[in-house]
């Protein structure tokens, strides 16, 4: 369903993804592993579009995104939960989930029920501005407005980092009912590798750039752990 | 009495030209972080075209301000394709390519049409005089008032409460969120661009009738409009207006007790003190990032 293949991404000239081939199966749900620096960030920011150059193939249901500008990329059918959770500060919540329905295929406009449902904490702050909720809640509005955009595929940059035990606990739990209850195919790059194993069915580990070694969970080892994960 | 509304209605008039001027550069300041050093020659050609089009074809100038429009959003969104965009993120570039576009504007108006200073003349229905709690002013002065205020609001409406303005708002956040979600930014800045010289255009037509036309119009005009921005900060357009109506009433009130160029420089000073402490500007948002 996205298919990469043989994916470089550059950063002006110094090329920070190196020929990384990988392939999402419909209703995945996908784990991009590794240390600190590796291009877990980079591989995100390259299927959206967000590098300074980008080549190889990337294809989403068959559609080559590659040369597509990331607004493109987006209408296409990426949903992107950033790094750091990307929330717009002078926004109010109702605005930031605006924003997260302009990728949707009408066109957008309408903040979905549902998602407001996924995340009740929204719907009682729909008029707070986003730069004034706790970190929690701007990942928990950042997965909403991913949601908005109708998205085939999700990708999420560690979404659990830097947020309170309680929240990390909710958002595992909604972003695996997504996957499982409504086949929401799912990229989620992750430190967290517990978290990962509940979660995923396949994983790959990214190393200085490139695939070191992939493939379904089960056979994500201990080894591979203490090789390319472990500080 | 009197004295006191003529001097307030004479702050109100420069504050709205000053506006004018002014709420294109913040727009296209605002939204595509380009400072735009070609928006006094785009005033200068709307006042151009103003002259032309009464000159070459009849046209009053309230029926030509709606084709001035078009015509200079129509200038400014060829100067964004055809330079603009490829110097975004560049600041430093694109203040030497503005500049430049502005010099070769100048030029190209001196070449085509001359040197000498051209005049507009002002609608007959509103050359006369009206008077407010007892004191006179000119209906001309009051029309661009009103038309000030009018453009304000419909650009505030368009800022705040339509799709539109949420895209370009969002943009202004965080361009790349904004365009991971579908928002074509390209486009945007374009319109964005284009709009800002429409309304640089209108400043120039409607500031015509009073001052003569001259190639050389556009600088004085763009150093006010930047001081405009730089007191208000490029964060909210009600900065815009609320420091357009501080320094027009500050300078019609220094030029009252002194003269127009003591009022200038006294106001500059005050600038400079002023972003000292404050290097935002006066009206500006507070959220945690």
């Amino acid at each position: 369903m996205l298919e990469l293949a043989n994916v470089d991404g550059f950063y002006g000239r110094s090329r920070a993804l190196q020929s990384v081939s990988l392939n999402v199966e419909a209703g995945d749900f996908f784990s991009v592993l590794g240390r600190n620096g590796v291009g877990k960030t980079t591989l995100l920011r390259t299927i959206l579009g967000l590098m300074s150059r980008t080549t190889g193939s990337i294809r989403l249901d068959g559609e080559e995104l590659v040369d597509q500008p990331t607004h493109k990329r987006a209408l296409a059918g990426v949903g992107y939960v950033p790094q750091g959770r990307g929330i717009l500060p002078a926004f109010t919540v109702r605005e930031n989930l605006m924003v997260g329905t302009f990728a949707a295929k009408d066109g957008g406009g309408r903040i979905a029920e549902w998602v407001l449902e996924l995340f009740p904490i929204l719907k009682e702050f729909l008029g707070r501005r986003g730069g004034n909720l706790s970190g929690g809640q701007q990942q928990q509005l950042a997965i909403a407005r991913a949601l908005l955009s109708e998205p085939k595929v999700m990708l999420l940059d560690e979404p659990t980092e830097g947020i309170q035990p309680n929240i990390v606990e909710q958002i595992e739990n909604v972003l695996i009912d997504l996957n499982r209850k409504q086949g929401l195919t799912i990229v989620l790059v992750e430190q967290n590798i517990a978290f990962a194993r509940r979660a995923s069915r396949h994983f790959a580990i990214l190393n200085r750039g490139s695939v070191a070694v992939g493939g379904p969970i089960g056979e994500l080892s201990d080894d591979m752990i203490h090789q390319h994960l472990v500080v | 009495m009197d004295i006191v509304v003529s001097q307030l209605m004479t702050g109100l008039s420069i504050a709205s030209i000053l506006m004018l001027v002014a709420l294109g550069l913040a727009i296209i300041y605002g939204v595509t972080g380009v400072i735009n050093l070609a928006h006094g020659e785009f005033v200068m050609l709307g006042a151009y075209v103003a002259w032309a089009l009464q000159a070459e074809f009849g046209m009053g100038l309230l029926a030509s301000l709606v084709p001035i429009f078009l015509i200079m959003a129509a200038v400014g969104w060829l100067v964004e394709v055809l330079v603009i965009s490829r110097l975004y993120g560049r600041l430093l570039d694109t203040i030497l390519a503005t500049w430049g576009i502005g010099v070769m504007a100048q030029q190209a108006v001196r070449l085509v049409v001359g040197g000498e200073l051209r005049y507009v003349q002002m609608p007959e229905s509103l050359s006369k005089s009206v008077t407010i709690l007892g004191a006179t002013d000119s209906a001309y002065r009051l029309f661009i008032l009103f038309v000030a205020l009018a453009l304000f609001g419909v650009t505030w409406v368009i800022y705040r409460y339509t799709n539109f303005g949420l895209k370009l708002r969002a943009i202004t956040q965080n361009r790349a969120v904004a365009s991971s979600f579908g928002i074509n930014t390209s486009r945007i800045y374009r319109l964005t661009f284009a709009y800002g010289a429409g309304m640089a255009g209108l400043a120039g037509a409607l500031v015509s009738p009073l001052k003569s036309v001259s190639p050389e119009m556009g600088t004085t005009y763009v150093v006010d409009a930047f001081m405009v921005v730089v007191l208000g900060g490029t964060q909210s357009l009600m900065g815009t207006l609320a420091s357009s109506g501080i320094l027009g009433e500050l300078s019609g009130y220094l030029a009252f007790y002194s003269n127009d160029t003591i009022a200038k420089a006294l106001v500059l000073v005050a600038i400079v003190a002023l972003i000292r402490f404050r290097p935002q500007g006066l009206f500006t948002a507070h959220a945690r990032t």
